[in-house]
């Protein structure tokens, strides 16, 4: 087991694929990451040494805002949005979509789930 | 896509000069704008600008973290309905 950036447990997986399991670390920077310590693309975790994974650690400290830190930096570009009463504040605070897409259908995502209008009669053939 | 740099941010001329305006009144009056589409910049914070909306002009105070936003973004110009069964709708 090893833990990487605060509570993440990658498993028994490559380095590749398990290092995305860190909020904030995708395919990209997962690749880039292993490139910097020339850590070959089919090693495992498990397969790390303790020097490996000490310096996999730093560099995400370092150069990375994954996981609480990144979370908070997007609710609070959120909240700023809110705050400012702007059209995209607006729609976040309503729950709506944000970037100017339909609501007459769809938008299910932000809206939750379809909810049936009281009183609204099925139309039978 | 966003609008490139070497461009500069868009601002209808007749704003700088009413902002100046407004600047050296010491009146806080608010100053009446149609111009939605300019971008407000740096010197406009802490003024008061009345942003038309199509119906009325919507008091919109400037402030720090507003610039690079355009006027139009803080007046709405649709007037939002719901249902009033829609309560489940809402989130966050």
């Amino acid at each position: 087991m090893a833990r990487i950036a605060g509570v993440n447990i990658p498993t028994n997986k490559r380095v590749l694929i398990s290092l995305r399991y860190i909020y904030g670390i995708g395919p990209n920077n997962a690749k880039v990451i292993c490139e910097q310590l020339a850590i070959p693309a089919d090693r495992r975790v498990n397969q790390l040494t303790d020097e490996e994974i000490l310096r996999l650690r730093e560099l995400i400290d370092r150069d990375y805002r994954v996981e609480g830190d990144l979370r908070r930096e997007v609710a609070m570009n959120i909240k700023r949005l809110m705050d400012m009463a702007c059209y995209r504040g607006l729609r976040h605070r309503k729950g709506l979509p944000v970037r100017g897409q339909r609501t007459h259908t769809n938008a299910r995502t932000r809206k939750g789930k379809a909810v049936a209008i009281a009183g609204k009669k099925k139309v039978t053939k | 896509m966003s609008r490139s740099v070497w461009k500069g941010p868009f601002v209808d001329g007749y704003l700088l000069n009413k902002a100046e305006a407004a600047r050296n009144s010491t009146r806080n009056e608010i100053i009446k704008i149609w111009s939605r589409r300019s971008t407000i910049l740096p010197q406009f914070v802490g003024l008061t600008f009345g942003v038309y909306n199509g119906r009325k002009f919507l008091p919109v105070q400037v402030s720090e973290n507003m610039v690079g936003h355009k006027f139009g973004e803080f007046s709405p110009t649709r007037t939002f309905t719901s249902h009033s069964s829609d309560k489940k709708a809402k989130r966050g």
